[in-house]
């Protein structure tokens, strides 16, 4: 059975673009947040496995995403994608709980080794 | 990567954030202290500078980059909002909405934006790092444990963050403290990716060294078994939520399919009520079900295409500002209604004739700041653009304290141009509008690099009646003039009365319809030796269909209804033999035949197959 995975970015594009990497590798996308809020409770209807949060995002930003899901499930498995330049965000987000993150733009090789490494 | 099939994508959200981002720096110019335009803004160029990468576009990336970063530096308070800020903010954004488009067309790498980039270099950044910024973690000292010396990738992005992974990972195998060197340069472009730090754990060092070393872009760990470093606590709070509606995104054009199966559906249902018409029994009931049915799909459709009118008129503002400087007059402008929804097809039609009037306005309209002054008036000229509601239609209202126009020159250019008799002393506001929508009439001895040679009111006065609607012009010397435009709420689909007269029927849109009347001898007067009718206390002038279509006159009946148009605060009766109830119409596009008389604009089908009319009430009041 393959993993479940939740995808939280504010643009389609993104999410488009993440899901395809992730389905081209067996993995189950199920479900998409473009909002920290729809984040969070979409985390906890659907329970993925995986949680891809972008760190910029309007109306909770991913950092606090991470915080709330984590709150719900301290086991959360929460990989950040993160633009260039944006470091001191990077690190708040693992500070705040995120297992590791990406940066765009990103190789295909490089988002699936980070998936598998955070699914452990 | 396959590029193309993201590039829609890609465009469709990058224009969305530039034009959110120009409307917010406005707003940030009128309130330089709020902070909530700041994040907005950043968010937005931070989202198109990571999809610019995504797509390889890195002249766009950088851009976007730098933006973000001047616009990360006014978060934190490290650089002020003023004009000149703003100016390169706005430059940025204008280079950015063109850049995509090139960009996407295999052209970023021809972009050069190093004059720009330098500008929003250059005021040079003092980095002050206060407590509240994000830091790893230093902890207290500790006993027994390793020392581990960490090697990340010199190549890799963000080897910060990578540096807060793994010591995240170490905290979890035990106590990290005496990073070295300090947390707060593990963050700087400068770090190498060279780092160690204290580990008390009593693990055996290869067993921590193999866990840590899976962390992503790790070179290599060094775990050395060791002894001995205080705790600065981290991070800052981001920003609060606000409540959101559940939506969907759609593609407009599947919209417009959607309308134009509607349109052929409602026809279809009316061919399919008027043949089924008398038949009774389940016929005629299915029938009923179906056109109620087929109502209710169509108000849905029409209420999915209804769009804010925000969506076209918030440009404005930003044009007006770059225009005002270019004629050298102070502008103000202030949009009301913006809220206020439309179906699309009207939204797209309504663009450019309000752009042309704004245009207008600032050029030939407000005065110079000299020539308000001495006139007693405010420095800076209030330029309005109204939208509203009204029964069946919505207005849009530009209105300009200005100079107003000035009649009496408009009618001695007429005149001389022979289009107006020498009898007419001076001009009413329908008589005005007349003359200033013939093509080419204008006064303005120079052509403007603004408003151009003249072309104005009549290609406005065109598309709105071409689309069903009316132009009012109001205006005083002196005081200022106002245009509004009147427009019926869809141009696809309307709802219309139909008229017969003789043989013939005719489609009559309910757009500027008030009510409908009957004229016989109590209500028959003449008004200014016209034929008209009374309506309660109202006097209105009364015109006759079978004369507008060119139809041999006829002896009267003694009773005739009579369809009151109302354009504006204008009324008219128009005359016709009956009155064949209501239909709704799909407008065709109409190619007049030469010697149409101008009271028609467009064509239909009606439901029993025959072609019909469409009558112009603006034409005919």
């Amino acid at each position: 059975m393959s993993h479940t995975i939740l995808v939280c970015d504010d643009a389609i594009f993104m999410r488009t673009m993440i899901g395809d990497i992730l389905t081209g590798a067996g993995y189950e996308v199920v479900g998409e947040a473009e909002t920290g809020v729809q984040a969070v409770d979409q985390y906890s209807r659907l329970k993925p496995d995986l949680v891809t949060m972008d760190i910029v995002m309007p109306e909770m930003g991913g950092i606090d995403a991470v915080r709330e899901i984590r709150r719900l499930d301290p086991d959360a498995k929460i990989l950040m994608c993160s633009a260039m330049g944006q470091q001191a965000l990077v690190v708040e987000a693992i500070q705040a709980g995120a297992k590791d993150f990406v940066v765009k733009p990103f190789q295909p090789s490089r988002v699936l080794e980070a998936v598998q490494r955070v699914l452990g | 990567m396959d590029h193309a099939r993201y590039s829609d994508l890609f465009l469709t959200e990058g224009r969305e954030h530039l034009v959110t981002c120009a409307h917010l720096l406005l707003e940030l110019e009128q309130a330089p202290r709020e902070l909530e335009p700041v994040h907005g803004l950043f968010r937005a160029m931070h989202t198109l500078k990571g999809m610019a990468a995504t797509m390889g576009y890195s002249q766009v990336t950088d851009l976007s980059h730098q933006m973000e970063t001047v616009l990360d530096a006014v978060r934190r308070g490290e650089r002020r909002v003023n004009r000149p800020l703003i100016d390169v903010l706005l430059e940025t954004v204008d280079a950015l909405t063109a850049g995509i488009e090139r960009a996407v067309a295999g052209q970023d790498a021809e972009l050069d934006f190093r004059d720009l980039l330098a500008r929003l270099n250059k005021r040079p950044r003092t980095r002050k790092r206060t407590s509240s910024d994000a830091t790893i973690p230093e902890t207290k000292p500790s006993p027994a444990g390793m020392w581990v010396e960490v090697v990340i990738d010199p190549a890799a992005p963000m080897r910060g963050g990578r540096a807060a992974v793994l010591l995240r990972e170490a905290e979890a195998l035990g106590a990290v403290s005496g990073v070295t060197p300090p947390a707060s340069e593990l963050e700087r472009e400068s770090f190498t990716g060279q780092f160690g730090f204290h580990l008390a754990s009593d693990a055996a060092p290869a067993a921590i060294a193999t866990r840590l070393r899976t962390v992503g872009d790790v070179l290599d760990i060094t775990c050395v078994p060791r002894a001995a470093g205080s705790r600065t606590p981290g991070p800052s709070e981001r920003d609060a939520a606000k409540r959101s509606t559940p939506t969907v995104r759609v593609d407009r054009r599947r919209l417009d399919a959607l309308m134009n199966q509607i349109g052929e559906l409602v026809v279809t249902k009316n061919r399919l009520a008027s043949l089924a018409a008398g038949g009774g029994g389940e016929l005629s009931a299915a029938i009923d079900r179906m056109a109620r049915l087929v109502s209710e799909m169509q108000a849905e459709v029409m209420l999915a295409r209804l769009t804010p009118v925000a969506e076209v008129v918030d440009r404005f503002p930003r044009m007006v500002r770059d225009l005002s400087r270019v004629v050298g007059k102070e502008v103000s402008l202030n949009v009301e209604g913006r809220h206020i929804e439309v179906d699309r097809s009207i939204l797209e039609q309504i663009g450019e004739p309000l752009l042309h009037l704004l245009r207008n306005a600032l050029d030939h309209g407000i005065e110079s700041v000299e020539t308000r002054v001495k006139a007693g008036k405010p420095r800076a000229g209030r330029l309005s653009l109204l939208a509203a509601r009204e029964r069946n239609s919505v207005a849009f209202e530009v209105r300009d304290d200005g100079a107003g126009i000035d009649r009496a020159a408009i009618l001695e250019k007429a005149r001389r141009e022979g289009s107006v008799p020498d009898s007419v002393t001076s001009l009413t506001d329908e008589q005005l509008l007349e003359v200033l929508a013939r093509p080419g009439f204008s006064t303005a001895e120079r052509v403007t690099s603004v408003s151009g040679r003249g072309v104005g009111v009549d290609v406005v006065l065109t598309r709105i009646r071409a689309l069903g609607g009316s132009v009012e012009i109001r205006s005083e010397v002196g005081h200022g003039t106002s245009v509004t435009l009147r427009l019926p709420l869809t141009v696809v689909l309307l709802r219309a009365l139909l008229a017969r007269v003789g043989e013939e029927r005719y489609v009559i849109p309910v757009t500027h319809v008030a009510e409908t009347v009957l004229l016989d001898s109590r209500s028959a007067t003449t008004l200014d030796g016209r034929q008209a009718l009374t309506l309660r206390d109202q006097v209105i002038p009364t015109v006759r269909l079978r004369d507008l279509a060119g139809c041999a006159t006829e002896p009267t009946p003694a009773r005739q209804p009579c369809v009151v148009f109302e354009v504006g605060a204008r009324r008219t009766a128009l005359v016709v033999d009956a009155l064949l109830g209501q239909e709704e119409i799909v407008v065709e596009p109409f190619e007049p035949p030469s010697g149409t008389p101008a009271v028609f604009s467009g064509a239909t089908i009606l439901s029993d197959g025959v072609p019909s009319l469409i009558l112009d009430a603006a034409a005919v009041v």
